[in-house]
């Protein structure tokens, strides 16, 4: 029985090293993501269960409206209170009452997200790369043993997060002034989520109807929304694989 | 109508909009670090080590003298060497580095003289040969053994057949030296190199490098300082990163900028601006950025392919033409070139959007500025290509490019850029004069400007490196314009670029801009000013540039850490657009290079970089691919994805709305992203592992050589790099020039409405309060103008 030629040990370990690399920077970017959330809602905290945010003067700031465009929830305190607020110009220029947005899609949700996704993307096709140079070079049966299931992992882990990429809309509103928005297509769906362009479908769920995150990957968590993304109506309706 | 805070003071100005701590605090760390600098220059003269008058063998031969190393440390520059391999670790590493090289073949030969390897009597005395110094600083003298001079005269005919080869197997030009004085001259300068690398310090027990680089023959192992201050330096990161997380995590909401509402604007559609004559100018500008882009991305293709394959282009034999060292001198110098460039021309497209007018004929001084990049631009990397082909073979001349990595361009040429610089500023000063008049000297116009005035100022110390000069010093002057220059200064003035986009787009108010910038220059300087000497690890200086270098620079990775999760949060701040605008933002690709610029500001100079910082690692490191994975993912990722960011910015209004290539710019934003990102980890990042694992190994010397750097693991690495470089060029710096042609097309081609004077909300109008409220004016960027005019 031969052993396993080192390299392609080698060619392992470097290929686990970018995956975990790939899984660290999305956390640290969905991290950034939090962060940059924080310049407009320190000092705020959300209630999930009351679906509310509560600002530091201790008012409420209830759902106001659902923007389907920018595929934000807008939540605004009464303006009665915040214009007699003494803390006023520090927080909102508006007369209106003070306003807080919260997206509606996890992350993923912004081109910011995309962006890092597609980091993700790469990292995870440059270790299938790898993989497969080795198996081209060494391709006794335990070296095969090693590389196949390794390569079938990273495959398997390349594809959902490549069709997650494609199927998580950029939230940033079109603005291709040349050829102008196409109209769209009415149905739910990946057609609907992937361009950005067409309607989004942002229908209010009752919490008991709340599903865990069915991407593989980092947002395996309860979005604890009411609101349900595009993507999960539409799995919700069509199946887990509309594609 | 004017409240209290927005009454001019006793000067007419407009008070600072931020507390004065910020500015003493600046003025501290500034005064701190370039004091601290200043000292350590004068040590950097009092330390380095000597060159010899004259060197005898014990029978009293002259071997060579002063003059002929000096002369040698010419020749080695003007034909571009250190763009192919190193000396003291700093240069190209497709070549050996001629100072481990130099040492490693001396020591070889002087152990096969005494009775050959395997005795340990023989390798004591070698060690002690080459450890003993037999400087005489009285007479200048410093003595020899028969062996060594032996040794030498070996070396001298090893490299005249190496440099003298008439063929392109290692990537120079045929016949590159041929003129045996010139050969001994080059001996001469590579066996100084060497001496000092591992002769003792008088008074120490390592060399005058710190015992670089590692070579067991000579007795070379990392001394106690190296090890210490790795340590030290490790532990100071730690600690500093969890005290500012800390810190931050507990009081940073509080720092008074954060939580407050997005303010619902209305941009103005890039048609709907009016762009002053200077703005217009500036879409030439950038089309030579695009076309210097497109250019040294090839070149760096083609400087790739020599890591490949050696030998032949496709076919084709390159070196005859292009030989690796000029590929790569124009490789480095295109990527200063067209970023600065691109930065010139963003500042001169913001100057008149920050000041609200403009002076007439500002876009004649723009042309002329342009034109004098232009010249010295094409007339630099000519004179570098005329110099390696060896046109330029008279010593000093003018026009002989200096040959120093990064500073390759010849003195004429950085004299003319210097001053072109220095017009630049000029040129912004002249067009921000009246809003300048007319602010607080802390406040954002005069961030901009002294930022903008930094870059001539400091890219000015680059003169002080003279190719005649001691290596070691002429090293020391030129990191100020690698390090502080590219990675302190330049980083400073895009901050404060940034920013203020950020608050002419009415992102973030500017107060709070300014609060980020005075964070953002803190932070930076703190560490990055003394920082400058990790670089300067292993070149001659005393152990205490090492020190202050690895803490400081270890100190500079925690802001960088800090900031760039902050900065990187900040930046993703362009790329939320959730106000109810009734115009479309227009700038999501450029806001999307800025996210951008937060990643790779992370990984490439975060990471990658704080990777090879530690004297220990740089021991083992300095010189191989992990720097270039450092050099490309820093200098691309954060300078570059920034320049092409800027650009689109400034071509979304230059380039009527009908004609913007969104398409363009998007594939443009992926594939110069993607590409780079699959070049970092398909390629260099493994490659570099590998050769730090073979120079710890097998030693420095082996992991150099161009067998090793040529082998057939390396090689499937190269080609597998070849996904990436093309989807980066193709994908990546095409379309980006020929969005940069829309802009010259559609900004010449026929008579476009320009004027003089901007209105002061030029790029956006605020709807959520109505105008007469004065506090909401004086803090939105553009319009700041109001409150003074009264």
């Amino acid at each position: 029985m031969t052993a396993v030629d080192p390299v392609v040990v080698l060619v392992l370990g470097y290929a686990g090293l970018i995956l975990a690399v790939a899984g660290g920077l999305e956390r640290l970017a969905r991290h950034a993501a939090a962060r940059s959330d924080r310049y407009r809602t320190a000092g705020f905290t959300y209630q999930p269960e009351h679906d509310l945010w509560v600002c530091p003067r201790n008012e409420q700031l209830w759902p106001h409206e659902v923007d389907r465009d920018r595929r934000l929830v807008r939540y605004r305190a009464r303006p009665a209170v915040c214009n007699a607020c003494p803390a006023k110009t520090d927080c909102t220029g508006s007369h209106d009452g003070r306003e807080i947005v919260r997206p509606v899609d996890r992350w993923p949700h912004s081109e910011a997200g995309r962006f890092h996704r597609a980091v993700s993307v790469t990292l995870t096709a440059i270790a299938a790369a790898f993989i497969a140079t080795a198996a081209v070079a060494y391709h006794r049966p335990p070296e095969l043993a090693a590389l196949v299931p390794a390569g079938a992992l990273t495959g398997w882990l390349l594809w959902r997060w490549a069709r997650d990429f494609w199927r998580t809309p950029s939230g940033f509103p079109d603005v291709q002034t040349v050829r102008g928005r196409t109209s769209g297509d009415p149905l739910p769906g990946p057609a609907a989520a992937r361009g950005g362009a067409g309607p989004v479908l942002v229908d209010l769920v009752p919490p008991s109807r709340q599903r865990a995150g069915t991407v593989w990957g980092f947002d395996r968590h309860s979005s604890a929304h009411r609101y349900r993304s595009a993507r999960e109506a539409a799995s919700d309706d069509i199946g887990e694989d509309p594609a | 109508m004017t409240t209290v805070r927005e009454r001019p003071g006793e000067t007419g100005r407009r008070p600072l909009l931020v507390s004065k701590a910020w500015i003493q605090a600046v003025a501290l760390v500034m005064l701190f670090g370039f004091a601290v600098m200043g000292l350590l220059a004068y040590r950097t003269y009092t330390a380095e080590p000597p060159i010899p008058d004259r060197v005898v063998t014990t029978d009293g031969r002259v071997l060579y003298t002063g003059a002929d190393v000096s002369r040698g440390q010419q020749v080695f520059l003007h034909n571009g060497l250190m763009e192919y391999g190193s000396i003291f670790g700093h240069g190209a590493y497709l070549g050996p580095d001629f100072t481990d090289d130099y040492l490693h073949r001396s020591a070889e030969s002087v152990t096969r003289q005494l009775g050959g390897a395997g005795s340990d009597a023989v390798a004591q005395r070698v060690i002690h040969d080459f450890r003993e110094n037999q400087y005489n600083e009285a007479t200048g003298t410093l003595t020899v053994t028969r062996e060594q001079a032996v040794a030498f005269d070996e070396n001298v005919a090893y490299y005249g057949q190496f440099f003298g080869a008439n063929d392109t197997s290692k990537g120079l030009r045929p016949e590159a030296i041929t003129d045996p004085t010139e050969i001994r001259q080059l001996t001469a300068f590579f066996s100084w190199t060497a001496w000092a690398a591992s002769t003792d310090r008088p008074g120490k027990d390592y060399s005058y490098t710190n015992n670089w680089p590692p070579e067991p023959l000579v007795g070379n192992k990392p001394t106690a300082n190296v090890v210490v201050w790795s340590v030290l330096s490790l532990v100071a990161l730690l600690a500093g990163i969890g005290a500012l997380f800390a810190v931050f995590g507990r009081w940073g909401d509080r720092l008074g900028w954060r939580g407050r509402q997005a303010d619902t604007l209305s941009f103005r559609g890039p048609d709907a601006v009016t762009l002053t004559p200077a703005q217009r100018a500036t879409a030439w500008f950038f089309l030579v950025v695009g076309l210097l882009f497109l250019v040294q991305t090839l070149l760096g293709a083609a400087s790739e392919h020599y890591r490949a394959d050696v030998t032949s282009f496709f076919g084709f034999d390159l070196a005859r033409l292009l030989p690796y060292n000029l590929v790569r001198t124009w490789h480095l110098q295109l990527a200063l070139f067209w970023v600065s460039a691109a930065f010139l021309a963003a500042g001169i497209f913001l100057a008149p959007i920050i000041a609200g007018r403009e002076p007439r004929r500002q876009n004649v001084l723009a042309y002329i500025l342009l034109g004098a990049v232009a010249v010295v631009v094409f007339g630099s990397l000519i004179g570098e290509g005329l110099s390696i082909h060896g046109v330029f073979s008279r010593p000093g001349s003018f026009f002989q490019s200096q040959g120093f990595e990064y500073l390759d361009l010849a003195r004429a040429w950085q004299v003319l850029l210097t001053l072109g610089l220095f017009i630049w500023a000029a040129i912004l000063f002249r067009g921000l004069r009246v809003r300048l008049a007319r602010d607080h000297m802390g406040n954002m116009p005069w961030l901009f400007f002294l930022a903008a005035l930094a870059i001539p100022a400091f890219y000015a110390v680059g003169l002080l490196v003279d190719n005649s000069d001691n290596f070691t010093h002429a090293d020391f002057w030129r990191f100020w314009v690698v390090h502080l220059w590219v990675e302190d200064f330049l980083e400073l003035f895009t901050t404060v670029m940034v920013a203020y986009i950020f608050v002419m787009l009415g992102v973030i108010r500017e107060r709070v801009a300014m609060t980020v910038i005075y964070l953002d220059v803190l932070l930076y300087s703190a560490g990055g000013v003394i920082g400058t000497m990790h670089h300067l690890y292993f070149s001659g200086e005393p152990a205490e540039h090492m020190a202050l270098g690895a803490f400081f620079s270890a100190a500079e990775v925690i802001p960088l850490t800090f900031l760039t999760v902050e900065a990187w949060s900040f930046l993703q701040l362009g790329s939320r657009q959730e106000g109810k605008s009734a115009t479309p933002f227009p700038h999501r690709w450029a806001v999307m290079f800025l996210v951008a610029v937060g990643f790779w500001n992370f990984v490439g100079a975060g990471i990658f970089g704080f990777l090879i910082n530690l004297p220990i690692v740089s021991y083992y490191e300095i010189g191989t691919a992990l720097t270039a994975n450092h050099g490309h993912a820093a200098m691309m990722g954060v300078y570059g994805m920034l320049a092409m960011g800027l650009a689109l910015f400034c071509l979304r209004y230059l380039i009527p709305e009908r004609h913007w290539p969104e398409r363009l710019a998007k594939i443009s934003f992926w594939s110069a992203n993607l590409g780079l990102l699959w070049m970092c980890f398909a390629t260099l990042l493994p490659v570099g592992i590998l050769q730090l694992y073979e120079s710890v190994d097998s030693g420095y010397h082996a992991a150099r050589t161009l067998e090793y750097v040529t082998n057939p693991t390396n090689s499937v690495f190269e080609w597998l790099r070849l996904p990436g470089d093309v989807v980066f060029i193709v994908g990546g710096a095409l379309p980006f020039l020929w969005i940069c042609w829309l802009g010259v097309r559609h900004s010449v081609r026929r008579r476009l409405p320009t004027t003089l004077e901007e209105p002061e909300d030029m790029l956006f109008t605020d709807i959520t309060v109505p105008a007469e409220d004065g506090r909401q004016r004086e803090a939105s960027g553009a319009s700041a103008t109001t409150s003074t005019r009264e």
